[in-house]
């Protein structure tokens, strides 16, 4: 469908160090949209010549699959024509699934985490609503962050907290039983919005909605979003690229209104940024978001060659103008 | 209940922790345990920058310690925090290359580096900017991002079942904790030990390590150093170290040394008297004390003299009193 140029009748089958070889001989005078094509190839080329033989992605090739890279290499080839694979990864990350509704994140670690929402995402994406889901939606909607407790909500009204931090919000966490933080958070948002109107609606309707409100409240004060500490010891800590890229994602559907700046700001970061997952989060959320962003132009792989990154590579593929941004908007397909 | 009630009650409550620990600070504290049997030793060499021949005062600091590393695997852990290519926040790229060759020499049986940073996800663009990939020969075939190792359970660490650690650091014969010296908003003073957090892994724990702050910060790096003591030499870059708000936030502190040991807790204690800091003061040192070497008494320096290099460090005022008489 949307890869089906001469380009990726070229390099579909070739190894992704071919492709990123092929570049560096590639005529200046190649045209933007010839470029962007092999930006995009190359890294859909590496995900598919790096699938582990048990269906999963691992952070770094030969190593052992996780749930976060398989879910987002499962998500950049979404109809591209890997169904089969898909179908292997898909088996693989739904084995990981535990009784409480949660998912580990690997098969050697046996605690459930923040990536039961990427694989919550994935099951929703992939037309997936039974038992399974509703188990995780149920586990979402129970797990808060620690620090919405009498104690720190208390300890906040008397000033006893050396920060800047409004914990009369929920949130997520990494791991239940800890505190809340951004990129949980995002990535749970955009997990619920995808079963939003459905199993426990209201529920659902009411936890998005706190979620968003508590990104807000941890924006920083230069516009942006770090980790989810905006202030510590009363001093403004910087907001980081990748960060504000999930932030944005999560706050995708809100009104603009409502973080404004936001959007512009993290124009500049991509522009500046050193950071290649930052760059990468940015584009989708920006896409997401609505705004027009160029295609990348710079070469394949960056300045250092090819990357064996799986999780960036995915990213960076998702990002694109013709990748699957789409799917982390709310209800949305690629 | 009425809310009313409950209010008053939680508020009460929360004034009354407060207080207590106000109370604790005021106290004298307990007498520190003896700690292990013996002395520990501990050099301190000058290095007086970046440029100096690092390779020669590390291998002189090392034999002064009586490392020996023959055939061992070893992983050199730097301190890598942050985007900042003037090089205050993280371990200095010439220091990381030098200590490669340095364990090359000494006949390492193989020399890897792996770092985890605390909040930030893209380890490789933060070395690239720190320069290591640029300073240190083949960094990209022998570094590891610990964030995103496999990993392997062990048993009972941190209060958990099970505690997860990347398989690089547990195949490891020597872990090198190659830290900064720097102060802390929280610890005090991060050094070897406090170092050791980037042997956590994100990919279960987060980014940042949340886990390790319910545990508690001190608790956390004593259980770390509990963990994987025994297995450690340090080597502390304090070529330019960092002081007032620290970690990230602080300023630039030229110190022109670099300290070594294989008593972590003899070598951070030698680094806060470097600093102007009372290690006895300092609350993982003390909850440390068994591990290792607090009191000067116990502690054989090496090369320098503390009082010859000593400079105080600057403190944020939750720290103040921490300040070495």
């Amino acid at each position: 469908m949307r890869h089906a140029t001469n380009l990726h009748k070229t390099y579909s089958r070739a190894p992704h160090k071919g492709v990123a070889r092929t570049l560096k001989t590639f005529p200046e005078s190649a045209d933007l949209l010839t470029v962007a094509g092999v930006y995009l190839e190359s890294r859909l080329e590496f995900l598919r010549a790096n699938q582990n033989a048990d269906g999963g992605w691992s952070y770094f090739p030969g190593k052992g699959s996780w749930l976060e890279p398989t879910s987002y290499a499962m998500l950049a080839l979404h109809g591209t024509g890997s169904d089969p694979d898909l179908d292997r990864a898909w088996k693989l990350v739904r084995s990981w699934q535990l009784p409480d509704g949660s998912f580990q994140p690997s098969g050697e670690v046996k605690e459930g985490t923040w990536v039961t929402a990427q694989a919550l995402t994935l099951a929703r994406i992939r037309g997936v609503n039974d038992a399974s889901v509703r188990a995780s939606v149920d586990w979402l909607l129970r797990v808060v962050g620690a620090e919405h407790n009498m104690w720190t909500r208390t300890g906040s009204f008397l000033h006893l907290i050396k920060a800047r931090l409004d914990v009369s919000h929920e949130g997520w966490p990494w791991r239940d039983g800890n505190a809340t933080w951004i990129e949980p958070t995002a990535h749970t948002l955009t997990a619920l919005k995808k079963v939003a109107g459905g199993y426990r609606g209201a529920e659902v309707e009411r936890r998005v909605r706190d979620g968003e409100d508590l990104v807000l409240s941890r924006r920083c004060t230069d516009g942006g979003w770090n980790y989810g500490t905006p202030n510590m010891l009363y001093v403004d800590l910087p907001s980081f690229p990748e960060t504000t890229g999930m932030a944005l994602l999560g706050l995708e559907g809100r009104n603009e209104r409502e973080f404004p700046g936001a959007l512009d700001l993290a124009e500049r970061f991509r522009a500046e940024t050193k950071s290649s997952s930052g760059k990468a989060w940015l584009q989708i959320a920006l896409r997401c978001h609505g705004r027009n962003v160029a295609a990348p132009q710079e070469s394949a792989w960056g300045s250092n060659g090819p990357s064996n990154d799986v999780l960036l590579a995915s990213l960076e593929a998702l990002g694109h103008p013709e990748g699957n941004y789409k799917l982390f908007r709310a209800g949305g397909q690629a | 209940m009425t809310r009313r009630k409950f209010a008053l009650l939680s508020g009460a409550a929360v004034v009354g922790a407060y207080g207590g620990t106000r109370l604790q600070k005021l106290q004298k504290p307990a007498p520190l345990p003896d700690g292990p049997a013996g002395q520990s030793a501990v050099a301190i060499v000058r290095a007086r920058s970046y440029s100096d021949d690092l390779v020669c005062r590390m291998l002189e600091g090392i034999r002064q310690c009586g490392l020996d590393v023959r055939g061992k695997r070893v992983l050199l852990k730097p301190n890598l925090v942050e985007f900042d290519p003037a090089t205050v926040i993280n371990t200095n790229a010439a220091v990381i290359a030098a200590a490669v060759e340095v364990f090359h020499q000494l006949g390492a049986a193989e020399v890897k580096i792996g770092e985890g940073p605390g909040h930030r996800r893209d380890t490789l663009d933060m070395a690239d900017d720190a320069r290591y990939r640029a300073t240190i020969p083949k960094f990209e075939r022998i570094f590891t991002d610990l964030n995103r190792d496999d990993v392997s359970p062990v048993k009972g660490f941190g209060g958990e079942p099970e505690f997860y650690f990347p398989n690089t650091v547990l195949g490891a014969d020597l872990i090198v904790s190659l830290a900064k010296m720097k102060t802390h908003h929280w610890a005090g003073a991060t050094l070897s030990m406090k170092n050791f957090f980037g042997v956590v892994p994100g990919s279960v724990y987060g980014w940042p390590k949340n886990k390790l702050h319910y545990y508690g910060i001190p608790e956390s790096i004593v259980a770390l150093n509990r963990q994987f003591g025994k297995k450690a030499f340090a080597i502390v870059d304090g070529v330019v170290g960092m002081e007032g708000n620290g970690p990230i936030q602080g300023t630039p502190k030229p110190v022109g040394v670099l300290v070594m040991g294989s008593d972590l807790v003899a070598v951070d204690s030698t680094c806060c008297r470097i600093m102007g800091i009372d290690p006895e003061k300092v609350n993982y040192l003390r909850m440390a004390a068994d591990l290792g070497h607090v009191r000067p008494g116990r502690i054989e320096q090496r090369g320098e003299t503390i009082a010859s290099v000593h400079t105080d460090f600057a403190l944020i005022d939750d720290f103040k009193d921490l300040r070495l008489a």
